[in-house]
């Protein structure tokens, strides 16, 4: 295999990456009327908490290595957790070129060779677009509820704020590298840090909520990084530029001939 | 006019004698058969003991003798080219009157995955119970334990492929392959087993789980890429070829080894011939020393040889007992060379270690350690070669010594 990427897994995904990660929220109920929180319904309902929620974004992606960096521009439309579709706009050798995630199939659209291929499971562990993030994070979606065993760490007060760690370790049979993740969640929802270590306890990489901004009334993460612990010079950036939330999507915004042809 | 026959016994006294008149030359020379002789038979038993250990184990990783699946399964190994567990008379033939073994093989291309990298994989799914007697696999297990059943939630992989993955016995792997609908199937695997191949290329390539494990995971139940069926002998499978051909189900390909790789299969073909050529090429070196001891005995011999013809001894006596001559050395140097290949190639046969070179082994299929084997045809081709040949280089020489004019050679000096 020519590229060998480390693997990520089911806990970041697209969807994660854009809103779980940035999870927001107006009135997080449960974490005021549930003192100590079950660890895996905290998961589910910060899940559950984006199921029917549409969103248009505008963000920024920086690619940073030791010698380079670069950076798109993506325009990303996303249904619950299950749909998303995200366009390049800038640079202009890159713009339109497109990933659509349907449920675990993910499809990418590639303007040059004017051709849609839906990503094999051999491609999973690859790169998506260049960037930290593996075609796999991009497209699994809620597995991480039931695939792991979820444990509450800590809650702490952050201001006003309670952050709870949990500490997740998949199931014998999940298809999930990782030893163990450790998740730091805000009440409302924000995923401030996410930690992957491997089978021998050592932190292999982890996605760290580096801005906190209310865009269109909810409490999102506008920044996050993700950066590998074994190569301190590269992470990849995501920066939310423009979010709205509840926008209304054309039924044939998640489909094939959308990716090819936008109508947008 | 009196046979040959009667005059044997003084012909074969008269050779015998001259052949030792020179005896340094005649000890030459029969150094040289013996050694001829020796190479001859084992560089030969070397060969066939390299090519009977890249046969074995080309065909075992095939992995069979003979093979049913899916008529596209060869050129597309994918998982929609699966076919149903053998059953009804088929089932039968296997079980009853049929191969030594058999067991179903899963076979599909997949990817396996630890934290650190991930590598395109050959995944295997087997069948424990019957895999001692189809591959070798059991073994080769260096590390940790095999499978235990159709059902092991366990993968074995090569101890190359783990030293690549920055894994080890006892942790867990990801495995993604697809369904027969083109959707993603992938599962966590702990790593129950380490093996190690004779080839890197293997324990790099194939990863072995259970059949049941697998089924389930690519959505295949009761289905499987090939059944596999083990003899005694590969070089005997014709008559289990047309047995199970003839009771296997349309829609299904039946393939002995020869034919699915054809490159072991004219490399046993091609073996008898080669071995022919490699025999006839040391007889030429051999040759020429050979004419050139029995022009020298002769030429030493001219005014003798015109002596007794003068005595009356009739030309085809002379040509008789010059080639009766040859004949005698050639015996003795076959003894000779028979006897030091008899006693080389037996000590050898517990296997001759080349670890030293073991990478430009395993680059041509062949284990570091080689097993010369000594068949019969071999020596007897051999030995016939150089007889016959020795006999026929003989003649021109032979012939000539008996045309000699008895004046002429009289006066020879």
């Amino acid at each position: 295999m020519a590229t060998t990427k480390p693997q990520q897994n089911a806990g970041i995904h697209f969807y994660a990456l854009l809103l779980l990660g940035l999870l927001a929220v107006s009135a997080p109920t449960w974490a005021t009327e549930v003192e100590t929180p079950e660890p895996r319904e905290l998961i589910r309902a910060a899940m559950e908490h984006w199921r029917g929620v549409t969103s248009y974004s505008e963000m920024t992606m920086t690619i940073h290595r030791s010698d380079w960096e670069r950076s798109f521009s993506m325009q990303a439309w996303t249904e619950g957790d299950k749909l998303s579709l995200v366009r390049v706009t800038e640079p202009k050798r890159d713009a339109g070129n497109g990933t659509l995630v349907k449920d675990q199939s993910m499809w990418t659209f590639s303007p040059k060779i004017n051709r849609i291929l839906k990503v094999p499971s051999s491609m999973m562990n690859q790169s998506w677009m260049g960037s930290d993030f593996s075609n796999k994070d991009i497209s699994k979606s809620t597995d991480i509820i039931d695939q792991y065993e979820h444990r509450l760490l800590k809650s702490e007060n952050l201001g006003d704020h309670v952050v709870y760690t949990i500490e997740s370790i998949p199931h014998e049979e999940a298809a999930v590298v990782w030893g163990k993740e450790i998740v730091s969640i805000r009440d409302d929802f924000v995923m401030l840090r996410q930690e992957f270590w491997d089978q021998d306890d050592i932190l292999i990489k982890e996605m760290e909520a580096t801005e906190i901004a209310i865009m269109d009334d909810r409490t999102i993460a506008s920044r996050m990084r993700m950066q590998k612990l074994e190569t301190p010079g590269e992470w990849t950036e995501m920066v939310v530029d423009d979010i709205d939330f509840d926008v209304k999507m054309a039924d044939n915004l998640f489909t094939l001939s959308n990716l090819r042809n936008p109508r947008q | 006019m009196t046979g040959l026959g009667s005059h044997f016994k003084i012909i074969l006294t008269l050779s015998w004698r001259n052949l030792w008149r020179n005896h340094r030359r005649t000890a030459i020379m029969l150094g040289a058969i013996s050694v001829g002789v020796w190479a001859m038979i084992f560089m030969t038993s070397l060969m066939r003991g390299m090519v009977d250990d890249m046969l074995n184990q080309g065909i075992r990783n095939l992995p069979g003798h003979i093979q049913i699946q899916h008529p596209d399964f060869l050129d597309d190994p994918s998982v929609v080219n699966s076919i149903g567990e053998p059953g009804g008379e088929l089932l039968t033939a296997l079980t009853q009157n049929g191969a030594r073994s058999w067991a179903n093989r899963i076979r599909v291309p997949a990817v396996i995955a630890s934290e650190r990298e991930s590598r395109g994989i050959n995944l295997i799914g087997i069948e424990p119970a019957a895999e001692a007697d189809i591959s070798g696999l059991p073994a080769q297990i260096s590390a940790g334990r095999f499978l235990q059943s159709n059902q092991d939630k366990g993968v074995i992989i090569g101890a190359k492929l783990a030293e690549r993955l920055e894994t080890r016995l006892g942790k867990r792997v990801v495995i993604m392959s697809q369904d027969p609908d083109n959707n993603i199937a992938e599962r966590g695997f702990r790593i129950v087993g380490i093996y190690q191949a004779e080839l890197a290329a293997q324990e790099e390539f194939n990863v072995f789980a259970a059949r049941g494990t697998l089924q389930k995971l690519l959505k295949i139940e009761g289905l499987v890429s090939q059944i596999v069926l083990v003899d005694h002998d590969y070089r005997d499978v014709e008559s289990l070829y047309r047995r199970v051909e003839a009771v296997t189900p349309d829609g299904l390909e039946v393939k002995p080894w020869y034919e699915i790789d054809t490159y072991l299969a004219v490399m046993f073909n091609m073996m008898d011939g080669f071995v022919l050529v490699w025999v006839i090429i040391i007889f030429l070196a051999l040759s020429f020393g050979l004419v050139n001891t029995l022009v020298m005995a002769i030429f030493e011999r001219v005014r003798e040889i015109g002596l007794i013809q003068a005595l009356g001894m009739r030309p085809g006596l002379i040509l008789y007992q010059i080639l009766l001559e040859s004949l005698l050395l050639l015996l003795i140097g076959l003894a000779l060379g028979n006897l030091l290949a008899l006693v080389t190639i037996k000590p050898l046969e517990s296997g001759l270690d080349l670890s030293a070179v073991a990478e430009g082994m395993a680059m041509m299929g062949v284990g570091s350690v080689i097993y010369p084997s000594l068949t019969l045809y071999d020596v007897v081709l051999a030995n016939l070669v150089v007889v016959l040949l020795g006999i026929l280089t003989s003649i021109l020489p032979a012939w000539r010594a008996s045309q000699l004019d008895p004046v002429r050679a009289l006066n020879t000096h």
